[in-house]
């Protein structure tokens, strides 16, 4: 088998679909693409692809990934305009590599693609509504806690998480036009992590955050495992 | 343009039913064509989006370069609520354009309980939900598919309907549309209705004046106007090979009702069923040649990367060539791991053989359709099935490894006793016996589904009043009392809907303003079940004086001027009237497709012949 890793985006058209139907989307991509692609066994055969961290409905991406495996050893160019064209708006291929599975004295194999996660990097736009000056304050009075709780309900349970502790750096705030742009860099790890609309949530309620959160915008930048994207990791 | 902001997508269940977007979606530039096209089911995004015929006329439209078309569903209830709070009118998912801006808005009328969100959706798209207040320059809305063949009760809604196959006459209405706009449009409105007028297979109601008796009940329809046709036949594609079939399906990204292939294997069905509008209404069968469905197989694995592909038709495993044509499919397609699925098996061992060989190992379960519990019933409705056909077909099914199966039922149906409702406990329990017999061990489940019988014009049924509901419930009850068998499990329909299906398939323009109270007082999505309001419907018919039981349970005389006989798929009324003096006396009427032509009058009619490939071939060699 031969295992291929892919940086794709999920884009302002597909913003709303679910993890779910995003593998359903690129599975029959990849069959569109008439690559010679790897079924699992059994009776209901389904191709061989893995994926990184899921994203939320409502989110987009510029660090999608997933692997995949061919029967065959095509060369990289084949398959990447191969899959590129088969592609529907709001996925573009942006990246491609084949993954080389150490021989067996250098060492163990690749773990799963979900493993490698170490932190995710996401940017939040969303309209100013009020004062610069009271933005920035509400930023840096949440930079400057050391505890912070968020409540999360979710229909199973509910449950309170310390969300400092996956705060891997400050939230950074800056203004392009009108609009509130804050960069998270968020670590997701295999115990759980905290979304980036919880953050915004927090900071909006708990901060007094002066932004209009309806229409916040919410693009995941890079996924980081050893501090590296994850397609430099094969 | 509308643009939902992100707060609003955020707040609703699957918001990509309202985003667009999709893979094979066509868009067009707005002011590039002369005729705008919205296609619409009126129903959620999901259902709308599995329709087959909607597909195609939808690559039709936009295959002709003075056309453009756009699809739009029912927005579901949360997604309502908002458009209507921020008064944000219904759009188009490829160019987000306001509905209300179309010239042409068609909806595909899949059943009779989908009227109200027609009206529903009208007026979320700012449209005058009466066709008589339109005005110059207001978009026209028609109508086609199944439910066509008695649009009566929701006339005055449309300002015309297409009878039958859609293929041709959809362009021939958009090149008539062209024409009418360059002209500069000659007298308004209605100057356009009288072109459309004279195509085959167009109805335009308000050109028609209908008259009722003292008793109350229809007594005629008139044509009005010079274009006008005294009896409206539906169109029909005679050439089934030769005209276009979906290649690229617009690829939704979430899951849809039917999410697959839908390879239409033929058209029609001449089984005869007396009780089955479709068996009439799509007559003459006419079979696609293998060669061409091939092709078409391939071309949509190709641009849809779905990998299963359901071999569609009213009785697929009818199709004469199916063995060979699953064959050449299965070799088409071995190394892309497509799979094949038949949506209906006929009851007998063939259809097992290959259901076996579709599903190689997940056997999820087999449905068939005996329809009635007894056979002197299946005799009535000309089931042609007989006890021994299924058990041969269950014993089967059962050494192949199926340990499911599902029966369907109607209840209600002409000449029904209580002993034909205590034999659809009995079939389903001996079905149940023989996988112990075949098997040795328990662990079977027979689900036994039943509806409750509708009676829909144009069929041998069309005279018979239907039951009330209170009598569906009294049979359900006994069927549900019969059961003695653990195994055998019981599904039913909901009477009350059913009853008002009954009323409206056979209604006449007076149910057009009943329709629009139900409306007015809140009625929508009455085909879910949870959203069905049933003292809406029977309030709306109360406060327009209107008696539901003169419509559904009256059993109308022979001799009687029936409202839905102007707009005909071609079978005639005496073709009808002898088959249902045979159902009483329960006698058989062959297939014509293999056996005696039955004479319902199609052919002639219509100028179309039934096209069978076994057939041909014999005719061929002799």
């Amino acid at each position: 088998m031969y295992k291929y890793r892919a940086q794709l985006t999920k884009g302002d058209e597909i913003r709303y679909i679910s993890h779910l139907d995003y593998a359903g989307v690129m599975e029959r991509a990849i069959r569109r693409a008439k690559l010679p692609a790897a079924y699992s066994e059994g009776f209901n055969p389904h191709l061989k692809m893995s994926f990184a961290s899921p994203l939320s409905l409502g989110v987009t991406s510029d660090a999608e990934y997933m692997d995949f495996e061919l029967t065959k050893p095509l060369c990289q160019p084949e398959v990447f305009d191969r899959l590129s064209r088969a592609l529907p708006p709001g996925i573009k291929l942006i990246r491609l590599k084949p993954v080389k599975e150490p021989r067996p004295c250098e060492g163990k194999k690749h773990k799963a693609l979900m493993a490698e996660v170490e932190q995710g990097l996401y940017e939040i736009e969303a309209p100013l509504v009020g004062d610069w000056s009271k933005a920035l304050a509400a930023i840096h009075k949440f930079n400057q806690a050391t505890v912070i709780t968020y409540h999360r309900v979710t229909p199973k349970k509910t449950r309170d998480i310390e969300v400092k502790q996956y705060m891997l750096d400050q939230v950074k705030a800056s203004m392009v036009g009108e609009r509130v742009v804050l960069d998270m860099n968020i670590a997701i790890t295999q115990s759980g992590s905290i979304k980036p609309v919880e953050i915004l949530e927090l900071l909006v309620k708990k901060y007094g955050l002066p932004i209009d959160m309806g229409k916040a915008l919410i693009n995941r930048s890079q996924l980081l495992g050893q501090g590296k994207p994850l397609i430099d990791l094969v | 343009m509308i643009k939902l902001e992100p707060a609003i997508l955020q707040a609703v269940e699957k918001p990509a039913r309202y985003t667009g977007h999709e893979l094979n979606a066509v868009h067009k530039p707005w002011d590039d064509v002369d005729c705008h096209f919205a296609l619409s089911l009126a129903d959620v995004y999901e259902v709308g989006m599995s329709n087959l015929g909607l597909k195609i006329l939808y690559e039709i439209l936009n295959n002709r370069h003075d056309t453009l078309c756009e699809r739009v569903y029912a927005p579901w209830i949360d997604m309502e609520d908002i458009m209507r709070q921020r008064n944000i009118p219904l759009f188009s998912l490829e160019s987000f354009t306001e509905i209300n801006k179309f010239d042409i808005l068609g909806f595909s009328l899949q059943y009779e309980m989908i009227y109200s969100n027609v009206l529903n959706m009208l007026d979320l798209a700012g449209i005058p939900i009466w066709a008589k207040d339109r005005a110059e320059g207001d978009t026209f809305v028609v109508g086609g598919g199944p439910t066509v063949y008695n649009t009566e009760p929701i006339c005055e809604f449309f300002d015309f309907f297409i009878l039958g196959e859609g293929e041709e006459v959809i362009s021939e209405v958009a090149e008539a549309f062209v024409q009418w706009k360059k002209c500069g449009r000659p007298g308004g409105r209605a100057g356009f209705l009288r072109e459309a007028a004279k195509l085959e297979g167009i109805y335009v109601p308000s050109f028609y004046e209908v008259k009722y008796g003292e008793n109350g009940y229809f007594s005629s329809i008139e044509p009005t106007a010079l274009e006008a046709k005294a009896k409206i036949y539906k169109r029909v594609i005679r050439d089934i090979d030769g005209v276009h079939f979906v290649e690229k399906p617009v690829m939704p990204y979430i899951g849809i009702v039917h999410d697959r292939i839908m390879l239409e294997l033929f058209r029609g069905c001449t089984r005869g069923c007396r009780f089955c509008q479709a068996g009439t209404s799509y007559r003459p069968v006419r079979e696609r040649s293998p060669e061409y469905l091939r092709q078409l197989a391939r071309k949509l694995v190709d641009y849809s990367g779905y990998n299963e592909i359901s071999l569609t038709s009213l009785s697929s495993a009818d199709y004469s060539c199916l063995g060979e044509l699953v064959d050449d499919l299965f070799s088409d397609f071995a190394e892309e791991k497509v799979s094949f699925s038949l949506p209906s098996l006929r009851i007998d061992s063939f259809s097992i053989d290959l259901a076996h060989k579709m599903q190689q190992v997940r056997k999820s379960g087999l449905t068939f359709a005996p329809e009635a519990g007894t056979q002197r019933l299946r005799d009535v409705i000309n089931k042609g099935v007989t006890e021994e056909n299924l058990m041969t077909a269950v014993e089967a099914a059962f050494r192949q490894g199926w340990k499911q199966v599902k029966l369907y039922f109607m209840m209600g149906l002409p000449t029904e006793t209580d002993e034909d409702i205590v034999g659809i406990a009995r079939l389903a329990e001996k079905v149940a016996r023989k996988y112990k017999e075949v098997t040795g061990k328990w662990g079977v489940t027979v689900t036994i589904s039943v509806s409750c019988f509708v009676p829909k014009p144009h069929t041998p049924f069309q005279w018979f009043g239907q039951l009330p509901k209170a009598e569906f419930e009294r049979r359900q009850q006994l069927l549900k009392d019969s059961i003695q068998e653990r195994a055998v499990k019981f599904h039913y329909h909901d009477a009350r809907v059913s009853v008002l299906e009954g009323a409206i398939s056979r209604g006449d323009r007076r149910l057009n303003k009943v329709i629009y109270q139900a409306w007015l007082d809140g009625a929508k999505f009455d085909g879910w079940t949870d959203l069905f309001k049933e003292d809406v419907w029977y309030g709306a018919f109360e406060k327009c004086g209107v008696d539901l039981t003169e419509y559904n349970e009256r059993s109308r005389k022979l001799d009687e001027p029936l409202p839905w006989e102007h707009t005909s798929p071609g079978v005639s009324r005496e073709f009808l009237q002898r088959e249902y003096e045979k159902a009483l006396q329960a006698e058989l009427t062959e297939d014509c497709r293999r056996g005696n032509c039955s004479a319902c009058g199609v052919c002639p009619a219509l100028g179309a012949s039934v096209i069978d490939h076994q057939q041909s071939e014999v005719g061929g060699n002799v």
